[in-house]
């Protein structure tokens, strides 16, 4: 019944679009975060009915009975927080046109972004319950093409130039990533991950299977943003609307480029040395790079953009591992940076829109006059840092760990350079913006209002919670990691 | 016993301390009150304790940490002497620092370092009672600095010199309680081998710090120009001398066994001689009435080493018994030099002069104590000199006579200091100079009095104080009690006592008045230039100390520079020159981007179909 | 059928003619050059005995599309002769090392000779490739819906809003200027006063 998790949304979305509800339009927001909400709880309360009954009417129709694991209910966890927060940011940020306009020719404009929100995060959905390449291939589309509008949803040149750029680059991933399914197809006669899978076990040194890894996992590197393949994505998400943005850098990203490449590593391919290699080469350039890159930039989203990139090299990092251990710290890294770097973006879009400004050098003791937005950020800022008993810590701690465990000393000791870098940059911002004397022209600064507080005080709560019950969480969080390997 | 009496001692001063600092600076008289009616009723209950045995043990934190109190004779001797101290300069200080500043803090401190010391006197661990002990070094610090707005150097010497000495006694617990496997202080007994013995040195090192011997003694003189004078009476005559010579005699007795063949008996004797020696050529030549006191103050330490060095009972006897007589009369020396000090406005040598007719009671407190500090028959310190000058002859006949020599300097020096301060001309200004109030001069009556019954009748302290401390066991059915020296002896004391007579006499003469007595010997050509140079704290081991440490210091800077350079320039250059590289490489161009994409994935189909 | 001549031949005119669709200054050409691409692909699928595909490519991409396109292109307004010379200018530049890494990847590529091992190890493959497309996997079928919604949704938002912009790229001066990391954003663009 999983499927279901598509198939609602798609339904609400028809709903939401009948020409005679139009009308109604204010309460796409709503539907939206209730939909979040009972994806929220179905993964909290986990009711057997739900995701373990047998295929009714449903697979019957579908043909489709996914497998679910641990990970896919991290990630469906992840997903609804990071998009009930996009939600509210998006009816803080994006103004309705509803008013200046003839009633005739209204806009709407909030209420497209929320159906291209929802369909994001639809097409999530099912990239997390994909168990077959084309699926997979298809639902990541989903969620590209929604991504490429949702980022010039507000027009404007940077957005064009971000939104053009993630396009070109996606659409090599894409192809990339369809040659090698062609290529699989041809090898395995068949689409699903158990089938390539022993397909590839029969075959693995033919030359035809491993340039088809090759071309896939380059292609999900790509979507995941990581060094060198990164490009577009600073400019994409700097010039994307606040909801966008938190979207993006929270999720998107990382369910199409990380959660799709422990999915398709695990599934699939599965470890061996030259792809362990690979890719803690491949997330330790990302890590440091990004970091580095972070440290000189003053704009405040792009600074959160190349942040972005370089936690994303911690859980590629601790996928490289080949361990356990480095899995589950991937996977927990993965679900902290869901929510702490979608605070980072909340509190973006609120400085942002209250400043009308994201350079940092013109900002300057903003936390005077948005306490509590200060105070936030100063909470996911640690957490990315990976300050103890913050939940980032955790998930570095186990990163480097395992690391360690495996014998990548020179990873580990890197990772926790890294992690040095990321305080810099993390402070130089914290001082620029929120510290400091009160910047000219901030007098009559407000705070932002409770639409963006609420989803920033959710998600910094959520992040101490996670770090303060990190002993309870064991557990249930990161135990059942070990039915994956 | 209950709990609630063995921890009284400690537990009502410090309370006590606490409540005085709740005082307003305004109330300082009712302070002063409260402060002598609590050390009043410490000395009934130390009265009433002493002689009782108790012990206390309460578990404390973990690790088998325990809360230990003993009261056995020893500590309720060293406790009843401290309360009677307490109270009798409480009382003095009543009418000596009523026009101070900072009363409530002065009788803080004061209260507090009373109960800091029971603690230390009473612990039967040694944890806690280094906790007590360490924490004597906060109201010394504080005892000086509320004396003078200059104080806080002193405050600072006294407060480093005490506490690289408590570090070395600091590492002598550690060591000791390695070695006994036990904290408690009543179950340790190690032989003297060669670790114990370095253990020995550590703690023994803190033990005559606190009492003031050399080379730990440098601070007291400056303290006693800064600090307040019922301060110098209180701690460094009369408290620190009982609390260090009462840890020494712990280690030499109980904890360790000093016998006269370990090398550590020599070495603590030697120690006491120089102490005596160099201190009391330091007296001679001072021109000041506390500064020359507090000189004496280390000097008389000296004897105490001494006695307890020798490592025979007759020896041990005297050393103790000279630390309590020697407390009565250098506090009634000091509460002397408080009362000139409060009536005649000065206590510059050269300023006083012929005291004795407008201050007689203080005159003759002053002549009692000043004899039994020379050790003239029959005042007390004649009879614990004379108990380790016995002592001193059983080991070698040197040390016998460096205590002599000793003896004939303290003589000279106090002759001198009398004759200066007291007799002579009357000094100019001081017409009006009138006898000191009651509340000053009862204390000095008492303590001159208690001068002369220990004397007198030695027996009762001996008999009752001091011999069980000893234990039957090592007096082997001795008694040092009573008046049976060797004849040769005590007319070698007294041949001393006239020949510094003697000695001043013709010295007064060829100066012409009292304060240059000395004078013969302070330019005498060998010594002259030293005296110069210890003058000038050449040889104060404090500031040979501060030397090296300053250069130390500036080795570090230089390091730390460096480091600092590495961290602050080399690593922030280097990251931002990646940095800055990085920020170049991102022009925005699609195609460079697209290219590092295509050569990424060159490299990495390369990789995986090379590589497997 | 083997792998012969005219396959080599037909991949040849296939990447020439994407290379000019790309590279063509003319969008009308352009678009032209899209549809003789994709007309050269059905033919090759039509070659490689996949009539469904071929007709499909031919009648969509190399058909429908075109058409669409040069409809649209029709409304545009071409560039002026000096903004046409800038902008030939700058493509000479940008494209220059095109042709060096064409042949640099050919060389290459035949100095490694890479051994693809064809014909294929799948030697159980019993199901046919429509089979494992379509018919078992109608799941993809609702992600088909939902492209087509992103879709939708794309055409609204970008061509019928704003009034002020009509879903058009502001000429702003600094047309040429690009989104780089020394960019500092002085206002938030897109936002209504």
């Amino acid at each position: 019944m999983p499927v279901l998790l598509i198939i609602v949304p798609l339904l609400a979305l028809l709903v939401l679009n009948l020409p005679w509800m139009r009308l109604m339009n204010r309460l796409a927001l709503w539907v939206g975060l209730i939909l979040c909400l009972i994806q929220f709880f179905l993964v909290l309360h986990s009711p057997s009915f739900f995701w373990e009954a047998p295929p009714l009417w449903l697979g019957r129709l579908f043909l489709f009975a996914p497998s679910l694991d641990y990970l896919s209910l991290v990630m469906f966890l992840a997903i609804a927080i990071v998009g009930a927060s996009a939600l509210l940011v998006c009816r803080y940020s994006i103004h309705d046109l509803l008013e200046p306009v003839k009633p005739g020719a209204c806009s709407h404009k909030r209420f497209l972004v929320i159906n291209l929100l929802i369909l994001a995060l639809t097409g999530m959905n099912g990239v997390v319950l994909a168990n077959d390449l084309f699926s997979l291939y298809v639902f990541l589309e989903i969620t590209a093409v929604a991504s490429y509008i949702l980022i010039v949803a507000e027009k404007g040149r940077d957005a064009f130039e971000g939104a053009f750029k993630y396009l070109v680059m996606s659409a090599v991933a894409t192809a990339l990533i369809l040659a090698a399914i062609a290529l699989l197809m041809l090898t395995a006669g068949d689409l699903s991950y158990a089938n390539i899978k022993l397909a590839m076990s029969a075959s693995s040194d033919s030359h035809i299977v491993l340039a088809a890894v090759a071309m896939l996992v380059v292609g999900l590197f790509i979507k995941g943003g990581l060094i060198p393949f990164h490009g577009w994505l600073p400019d994409a998400y700097s010039a994307a609307p606040a909801a966008v943005s938190v979207l993006l850098a929270g999720i998107v990203t990382k369910t199409t480029g990380v959660y799709t490449l422990i999915r398709i590593v695990l599934s699939v391919i599965g470890f061996s040395d030259t792809l362990e290699n690979l890719l803690l080469l491949i997330g330790a350039a990302s890590m440091l790079v990004g970091a580095l890159a972070a440290l000189g930039q003053s704009d405040f989203k792009r600074m959160l953009a190349y942040s972005s990139i370089s936690q994303v090299g911690y859980m590629v990092l601790g996928l490289g591992a080949g361990t356990i251990l480095g899995l589950a710290g991937s996977i927990f890294h993965l679900f902290n940076h869901a929510i702490f770097k979608s605070l980072l973006f909340v509190n973006a879009a609120a400085v942002e829109q209250q400043t009308g400004t994201r350079d940092m050098n013109r900002m300057g003791g903003i936390a005077e006059k948005m306490p509590v937005t200060g105070c936030t950020s100063i909470i996911a800022f640690l957490s990315t840092a990976g300050i103890p008993p913050l939940a980032g810590f955790w998930s570095k701690l186990i990163i480097i760990v395992a690391l360690w465990q495996s014998g990548h000393i020179a990873y580990a000791v890197l990772a926790i350079l890294a992690s040095l870098l990321t305080l810099a940059y993390f402070l130089s911002m914290q001082r620029r913006v929120f510290f400091g004397k009160l910047a000219a022209g901030f007098e009559n600064l407000k705070e932002a209002n409770v639409w963006i507080l609420i989803p920033a005080c959710v998600l910094a709560a959520i992040t101490i919670g996670v770090g303060i019950g990190i002993p309870w969480l064991f557990e249930t969080f990161l135990l059942p990691i070990r039915s994956l390997l | 016993m209950s709990i609630n009496f063995i921890f009284e001692p400690i537990a009502l001063p410090l309370a006590a301390g606490i409540i005085a600092l709740l005082f307003r600076r305004e109330q300082g008289k009712a302070c002063a009150w409260f402060c002598t009616a609590v050390t009043a009723a410490h000395l009934a209950i130390a009265t009433y304790l002493f002689g009782k045995e108790a012990s206390l043990t309460l578990p404390w934190g973990a690790f088998g940490f325990e809360f230990s109190l003993k009261l056995y004779h020893f500590s309720g001797f060293i406790m009843l002497a401290a309360a009677g101290f307490g109270f009798l300069i409480s009382l003095y200080s009543t009418a000596f620092m009523n026009d101070r500043r900072f009363l409530n803090q002065y009788y803080a401190y004061f209260l507090l370092t009373l109960g800091m010391v029971n603690g230390a006197v009473l612990a039967d661990n040694l944890i806690v009672m280094l906790f007590f002990w360490e924490s004597l070094l906060l109201t010394l610090f504080g005892m000086i600095i509320i004396g003078q707005p200059q104080a806080f150097k002193t405050a600072v010497k006294a407060f480093i010199i005490s506490g690289v000495a408590d570090l070395c006694m600091m590492v002598g617990i550690g060591m000791t309680i390695y070695m006994a496997g036990t904290m408690t202080m009543s179950q340790i007994h190690l032989p003297l081998d060669t670790w114990s013995s370095v253990a020995f040195v550590f703690l023994m090192i803190g033990a005559i710090a606190k009492a003031g011997a050399m080379p730990f003694h440098s601070w007291i003189p400056d303290a006693a120009v800064d600090a307040p004078l019922p301060f110098m009476a209180l701690v460094p005559a009369a408290l620190e001398k009982l609390l260090g010579i009462y840890f020494l005699a712990r280690i030499s007795l109980d904890l360790f066994v000093l016998n006269p063949r370990s090398w550590l008996s020599p070495l603590l004797m030697v120690i006491g001689c120089i102490t005596i020696l160099l201190a009391v050529m330091m007296a001679l030549i001072q021109r000041d009435y506390k500064r020359l006191l507090s000189f004496h103050a280390i000097s008389q330490v000296g004897y105490m080493i001494l006695g307890i060095g020798t490592a025979v009972p007759v020896g041990i006897v005297g050393g103790l018994f000279h630390m309590i007589n020697h407390a009565m009369y250098k506090s009634c020396l000091f509460l002397s030099g408080g009362a000139v000090e409060k009536q005649a406005g000065t206590t510059d040598l050269a300023k006083l002069g012929g005291l004795r007719a407008q201050m007689p009671v203080t005159f003759i407190c002053f002549v009692v104590a000043a004899a039994s500090i020379s050790g003239v028959p029959p005042f007390n310190g004649f009879i614990s000199k004379e108990l380790i000058y016995d002592g001193a002859l059983e080991r070698h006949w040197l040390y016998y006579a460096a205590a002599l020599l000793g003896s004939f300097l303290t003589a000279a020096s106090f002759l001198k200091l009398g004759h200066a301060a007291y007799l002579g001309k009357p000094a100019a200004n001081h017409s009006k100079v009138q006898e000191a109030p009651a509340a000053m001069l009862i204390p000095m009556i008492i303590i001159a009095v208690l001068c002369l019954v220990f004397g007198l009748w030695n027996a009762l302290p001996l008999n009752n104080l001091i011999q069980p401390i000893l234990g039957e066991a090592r007096l082997e059915g001795h008694t040092f009690a009573g008046w049976h020296f060797s004849v040769t002896l005590v007319l070698l004391t007294v041949l001393v006592l006239i020949g510094a007579f003697l000695n001043h006499i013709w010295g007064a003469k060829r100066a012409g008045n009292g304060l240059g007595a000395a004078d013969h010997i302070h330019y005498a050509p060998v010594l002259h230039p030293l005296y110069d140079k210890a003058e000038r704290r050449l040889f104060d081991p404090y500031e040979i100390g501060l030397k090296i440490v300053r250069v130390i210091a500036r080795i570090a800077w230089g390091v730390d520079r460096g480091i600092d350079y590495l961290y602050d320039t080399v690593a922030v250059k280097v990251t931002y020159a990646f940095t800055s590289g990085i920020r170049k490489a991102h022009t925005g161009s699609l195609l460079a981007y697209l290219s590092w994409s295509l050569a990424g994935l060159i490299v990495i189909i390369a990789l995986i179909m090379g590589g497997i | 059928m083997t792998f012969g001549i005219v396959y080599i031949a037909l991949l040849m005119l296939l990447l020439l003619a994407g290379i000019w669709t790309v590279m063509t200054l003319n969008l009308l050409k352009s678009a032209i050059g899209l549809a003789i691409t994709s007309a050269i692909l059905s033919l090759l699928l039509f070659l490689m005995a996949a009539p469904l595909a071929g007709v499909f490519e031919l009648s969509v991409c190399a058909g429908l599309i075109t058409v669409v396109f040069i409809s649209a292109i029709s409304l545009t307004k071409p560039l002026t002769g000096t903004e046409a010379r800038a902008r030939d200018h700058s493509r000479v530049k940008r494209f220059i090392l095109l042709p060096v890494i064409i042949v640099a990847v050919a060389w290459g590529l035949y100095v490694m000779h890479p051994h693809l091992d064809l014909p294929l190890p799948a030697a159980d493959v019993e199901r046919d490739v429509r089979q494992v497309f379509w018919n078992i996997r109608r799941i993809d079928l609702v992600g088909q819906i939902l492209v087509i919604l992103a879709g939708v949704f794309g055409v609204v938002i970008l061509f019928k809003d704003h009034p002020d912009t009509k879903g058009e790229i502001p000429r702003t001066p600094d047309a040429g200027r690009r989104t780089t990391d020394k960019d500092r954003p002085d206002t938030k663009e897109g936002t209504p006063a």
